[in-house]
Parts: C-alpha cells; structure tokens; sequence
C-alpha cells in the first residue's frame, strides 16, 4: 500500500476506533454497545492491515467479530436496562474515574510521544507472510500449542465455573430449583 | 505522516478509555468490555512496535496472539463469574457485590 493510501485508511480508522471505543461506555444500549465495541475493534483491524500487518488484521477482524457478538448475548442477558430505555446512569465515581483515564492517557502518549524512539522506519514492503509460517512451526510451535491449551482450559474452567452449583456442587439457589 | 510514536499515542487514549470503563462502570460485563479495550490498546502497541522498530521479526506476531488468547481467556474466565454471581446474587452489578468487603 502506498504512503497516500495507508494514511487513507489510518487516520480514519484511528479516528474511528477511539470515538466507537468512547460511545461503549456512552450509549444506554447494551446492545448498541457491544456492537459499537465490535467496531472499534475491528476498525483496530484495519489499523493493523494499514501497518501492513495483514495476518493479524485479518485474523483480528475475525476473532473479535465472533467473540463481540457473543458478548452482546452476555450484556443483554446480564443487564438490568439491556435496551437503554429507562434511561439508567450505569457509572459510579464519574469524576474520579474520568480524571483517572484522562491522566493515564496522557501519560503514556506523552512517553510515546517525547521518548527518542530508534529511527528505524517502516520501508513500505509487506513483511513475508511465509515467514509467520516458518515461526509457527519453528521455535515459536510451542508456546504456539500453549496459547490453544490455555484456551481450551478456560474454556472447560469457565464452563466448570458456570454450571449450576459451581465447581463445589452447592445447591442451587432458590429460585432455580427444579 | 504515520509514525511509531502516532501509534503508541493512539494506543495510549485507547487504553484510557478502557480504564475509564474499568473504573466507572457498575456492571461487571461492561468491566469486561473496559479490559477488552485495555488489551486492545496493548496489542496496538505491540503492532506498532513490530512494524516500525522490527519489521523483519515474525517473532513479534506471537505477542500479539498471545494478547489475543489473553483476551479470549480473559472473556471466558469473566463471563463465567458473571454467570456464578448472578445465580448467586441474582444480580451482576458490582456495587451490589459486597459479600467480601470488610
């Protein structure tokens, strides 16, 4: 992609990201705000297709698109006012937490932004793709194979977790006897 | 013009915004959504790094797979406490959640 082009896709993808990632936690809908954090990662995707990361942009846009959709099951399930239309104000300690992002924020684009990085810029050639490959199966296999392990053990610890009774086999509660 | 220390800033308000979901909301599922973010901003970052400081580095894509499952484990462990809580408590907002404060 040239110089032209990737400034086409960045600058409104980034633009895009931090307003969709500001109006999750604006927005009454939970609905409307699982699917506005979808957008903001997926245009995260596009961020990373416009570095010419293009196996992680993909892969990116397709992973958070499953998981987010089945975060906006969760978030209607779970919320009190999932359509937003009781008008509930679901923050607490407003001011605090505000002021506490806000200088977390500034602080570390101000690291990024006054620390002397290394001048080695990006060159404009897409990365070799088969390489990733090589990595996979080279010295990169296992902790390869431990990332699918971890997630296969969240997932039968989560499931563990949410059974009825949980993992210590209490009984169930009241209401859900059967 | 595009450069690392543009990234890492975009990455930085990311992250902000993510932690302002972590420390501001009630409900644990919009936590979860707040460290979504966090994680996000952190795997910006690390692409960041890997195009403009070492773009040869294959090596440096498995960082951000790692996020990746970090982010997925993170959902899972999360929404299953969700899931126990709620049977519990019959309630998923956090500010209800005062068993264990002392």
């Amino acid at each position: 992609m040239s110089g032209l082009g990737t400034a086409l896709v960045f600058w409104p993808a980034v633009v895009g990201m931090l307003v969709t990632a500001l109006y999750v936690f604006k927005t009454a809908s939970m609905a409307r705000a699982g699917l506005l954090l979808l957008a903001s990662l997926a245009l995260e995707g596009l961020i990373f297709l416009a570095l010419a990361a293009e196996f992680l942009g993909v892969l990116q846009l397709l992973m958070m698109s499953g998981e987010m959709v089945i975060m906006v099951f969760f978030m209607v399930m779970f919320m009190p006012d999932p359509g937003g239309l009781m008008g509930m104000d679901m923050i607490h300690d407003k001011r605090r937490s505000a002021a506490a992002a806000v200088g977390v924020a500034v602080a570390l684009a101000g690291v990024a932004v006054l620390t002397d990085w290394p001048a080695q810029m990006v060159d404009g050639t897409t990365p070799d793709l088969r390489q990733i490959g090589f990595e996979v199966m080279g010295r990169s296999m296992l902790s390869f194979l431990f990332a699918g392990v971890t997630i296969l053990f969240a997932m039968v610890g989560g499931i563990m977790l949410a059974q009825q009774g949980g993992r210590l086999e209490l009984p169930a509660p009241e209401g859900e006897r059967r | 013009m595009i450069s690392l220390p543009v990234v890492l800033a975009a990455g930085a308000v990311m992250f902000g915004i993510g932690l302002y979901g972590v420390l501001g909301q009630t409900n644990a599922v919009m936590v979860i959504m707040g460290v979504e973010l966090m994680l996000g901003a952190g795997m910006l970052n690390v692409v960041g790094f890997l195009r403009y400081a070492h773009p040869d580095a294959a090596s440096g894509t498995f960082f951000v797979l790692v996020i990746m499952t970090l982010m997925a484990v993170e959902a899972t462990v999360g929404f299953a406490l969700v899931v126990a809580t709620f049977r519990h408590s019959r309630t998923a907002e956090l500010d209800d959640l005062t068993e264990l404060s002392g």
